[in-house]
């Protein structure tokens, strides 16, 4: 009797952990929890625990209740969930309502900012950049990853297999490729710097998180892969304008912001299927 | 010949041998009077909206006839926007914001006095020509060197030249008796591309010799500037090793953090030893040291963060020198306080050290800043707690001596873990108070204390073996994408 018990238990979580492999959202939520785990043992972030549980409860909440009235399909509180890792991995502030408000602004875009039946913009980036305008008491720290070579490699391998499976994987190359592009001939074919004042430019953090786990969130990019190739190419080129030119360090963050109703114009032009995230 | 050092902060470099180890006059502690930092300038930035003045501390001990420095600013800059500072705000910012020793005292278990007391032992001590002008202005044409202004401030002569190609500009230097490291070329041809000015100086005997000033005073120079950094390339051009910077910041809004660096707190609020009161020059410097081994060398320290607005009342906790006052600030180059007389001073000033130590390796690009609205506060502070030193033989003082052997050995622990220094010869300072413990019935009294690197005691926050959980999570991250790769491919 007792071993029967066990023996169903052990076939309960087989079975769980074969459902895990079919939604990349939770390898994303992993990954994520890995990336800010590393950020508070390994680099002593000041412990912000509360801040990070505001911005996940707000994010949950308001994601609860965006559910309630629409779908009613509660899997979706797993997109709130990468939203609120996305919030603690990437912004900073003075306040525990500045992290509230990040969350529940992120969420409510994804209700309240919709065409055709999705979204427009990528909702942490949304939230993100409309709290920090409105509160003046949030900012990002594009130096707080620092420049280590093995969690920049960790995280782009990590996410380029995420990538792969949801097939985004071009929006994250082709942004790269047309960022770090531009600064290669600004740095080291124009100006003459040595190539490791390039390698050192491009090596951040921030900016790997940015390109793998926030510009190629699947539900805001476009759906064909011709329209996602020139859609991130033009943040690539806009992100470099705005820290060639303005010395905005966090510059691709507010590039994504700008240009994602761009997707829309750009999905009327080039056709494709609508994202699902569990594919059928 | 004249030896031209090319620096940006003042970073007066070693030239071809003529000057070796005199210059780089560090901080003092004030007791110890010990150099702490060697090779290290000091720089005041302040920075409202694109408007900055720098201020570069002169600390330059050799002969002033062999002065000179390279500075590339980004616009050629007005006589109205350079001036003299004096030395007195450096010191006094550094006596202000400088790590601090603080101590307590316990209370006696067997007679109840009360002593608590700060103090700082950190005292950043202080320490400390009409035919060359047409020379200048023919060899100008002849390089493609521009000349975009020539003033005298203070005891300074001070050129702004402007050039098409780093050749021509390190001709010019050479033709008007500047020495130059082969280094520096390279270096001077990204700068000219960005299209900064160089903003060269040396000294003018003459009016050195008039004004009475026998040390070189700091320069201050204001522009706009959407850049907001630190051009520390140039100071590397021939250093081979590793040189300190520290950066006093001053912005209306809050913290100055490095964007393409990391900016790291420096270990603070830690308990040490008493006998540490001593040897607190040393403790500092090797505990900097331990902190940029441990990140790698590659972090920016922040020592301090304080709003030092006149409205905020409390400028240190506790006060190692005198907070900053108006004239003080107007003098750093704060320029938008307004003084409504008497303590009534209006404007914002959030106050930020940050202590750098950089090579060409670890620090290929110059540093870049933001403000960000981060108003916390810090400061480097390490606590040391006085015990009894009187009579202890009443029962009650059992458990106090138990107690204060066993704080000490984690002090001891903390010791080791913030500077790697070896404490198995400090064993005495447990010692005093773990042989006051009596022996009686089942109490075994005092257990000899592990004192290998690591024991039970050690202070676990310092303690995480950080390359060893990294290499576990990378292992973990790493897995988890080969198996999401494997199955989905």
């Amino acid at each position: 009797m007792h071993k029967e018990l066990n023996i169903q238990g052990i076939n309960i979580s087989l079975k769980a952990f074969q459902n895990l492999w079919l939604d990349p959202r939770h390898f994303q939520i992993a990954f994520q929890t890995v990336f800010l785990l590393a950020g508070i043992v390994v680099l002593s972030w000041n412990l912000e625990i509360h801040n990070y549980l505001i911005a996940l409860a707000a994010c949950l909440l308001i994601q609860a209740i965006g559910i309630n009235y629409t779908s009613k399909d509660y899997s979706a509180l797993k997109s709130a969930l990468i939203s609120a890792l996305s919030i603690c991995l990437m912004f900073k502030a003075n306040h525990m309502s500045t992290f509230a408000l990040a969350g529940i602004l992120s969420i409510a875009s994804k209700f309240l900012i919709r065409y055709k039946g999705k979204h427009i913009f990528n909702p942490t980036n949304f939230g993100m950049i409309l709290t920090i305008l409105i509160t003046g008491d949030a900012w990002f720290s594009p130096g707080q990853w620092g420049s280590e070579m093995l969690f920049l490699f960790v995280l782009m391998l990590s996410a380029s297999a995420l990538l792969l499976k949801v097939g985004r994987l071009d929006v994250a190359l082709s942004f790269l490729g047309t960022f770090s592009g531009l600064y290669f001939l600004k740095l080291v074919v124009y100006l003459g710097w040595e190539l490791d004042v390039f390698i050192h430019h491009l090596s951040s953090g921030t900016l790997l998180l940015f390109t793998f786990f926030m510009i190629t969130d699947p539900v805001t990019t476009p759906k064909s892969q011709k329209g996602r190739i020139i859609w991130s190419s033009l943040i690539g080129v806009l992100a470099f304008a705005i820290s060639n030119w303005y010395y905005v360090h966090s510059a691709p963050i507010w590039a994504l912001f700008i240009m994602s109703p761009l997707s829309i114009l750009i999905n009327k032009f080039y056709k494709g299927k609508t994202f699902s995230w569990i594919s059928k | 010949m004249k030896t031209i050092k090319l620096s940006f902060l003042l970073l007066f470099l070693m030239l071809l041998g003529a000057n070796e180890g005199k210059s780089f006059c560090g901080f003092y502690v004030a007791k110890a009077d010990a150099k702490l930092f060697n090779k290290s300038s000091q720089v005041i930035i302040v920075r409202d909206g694109s408007r900055t003045v720098i201020t570069m501390s002169n600390d330059y001990q050799g002969s002033a006839k062999d002065f000179a420095m390279v500075v590339p600013v980004p616009e050629v800059l007005v006589r109205d926007n350079i001036r003299i500072a004096d030395q007195m705000v450096f010191d006094k910012l550094d006596a202000y914001s400088g790590p601090r020793l603080v101590e307590y005292y316990d209370q006696n278990p067997c007679y109840q006095m009360i002593y608590e007391e700060e103090m700082s032992m950190m005292d950043m001590a202080p320490r400390a020509a009409g035919s060359a002008e047409r020379k200048m202005k023919s060899t100008a044409q002849k390089y493609n060197v521009t000349i975009e202004a020539t003033y005298t401030v203070g005891e300074y002569d001070i050129v702004i030249l402007s050039a098409k190609e780093s050749d021509g500009l390190k001709n010019w230097l050479l033709a008007n008796e500047y020495k130059i490291p082969a280094a520096a070329e390279e270096v001077l041809a990204p700068y000219i591309r960005n299209e900064m000015k160089f903003f060269v100086v040396k000294v003018n005997l003459e009016k050195q010799k008039s004004s009475g000033f026998t040390t070189l005073r700091p320069i201050q120079i204001a522009f706009h500037s959407d850049k907001f950094m630190l051009p520390i390339r140039l100071g590397m051009a021939n250093a081979e090793e590793a040189q300190d910077l520290v950066v006093y910041a001053f912005s209306k809004k809050g913290r100055i953090e490095t964007t393409n660096y990391r900016t790291v707190e420096i270990p603070s609020n830690k308990n040490i030893p008493e006998f540490i009161q001593s040897e607190f020059g040393e403790f500092y410097v090797d505990l900097f040291n331990t902190a940029y081994e441990k990140e790698r060398k590659r972090a920016v320290f922040l020592e301090y963060a304080w709003d030092v607005s006149f409205r905020n009342q409390i400028k240190c906790d506790p006060c190692v020198g005198p907070p900053p006052v108006y004239n003080d600030l107007r003098e750093a180059g704060v320029h938008w306080l307004k003084n409504n007389g008497g303590t009534n001073i209006e404007g914002d000033v959030f106050f930020t050290r940050l202590h750098l130590r950089y090579d060409r390796q670890n620090f290929p690009q110059d540093l870049f800043f933001q403000e960000t609205p981060n108003k916390s506060q810090f400061q480097g502070r390490y606590i040391m707690q006085h015990a009894v030193k009187g009579n202890l033989e009443c029962d009650e003082a059992q458990a106090y001596v138990k107690g204060v052997a066993k704080r000490r050995e984690k002090e001891l622990h903390q010791l080791a873990n913030l500077t790697g220094w070896d404490i198995s010869d400090r064993y005495d300072y447990v010692e005093e108070f773990a042989s006051k413990v009596k022996k009686s019935g089942n109490d075994n009294g005092w257990i000899e204390p592990d004192f290998k690197k690591g024991g039970f005691f050690n202070d676990s926050e310092n303690n995480i073996p950080i390359g060893k959980i990294a290499l576990l999570l990378a292992a973990i991250v790493f897995s988890s994408g080969l198996r999401l790769y494997w199955k989905h491919i």
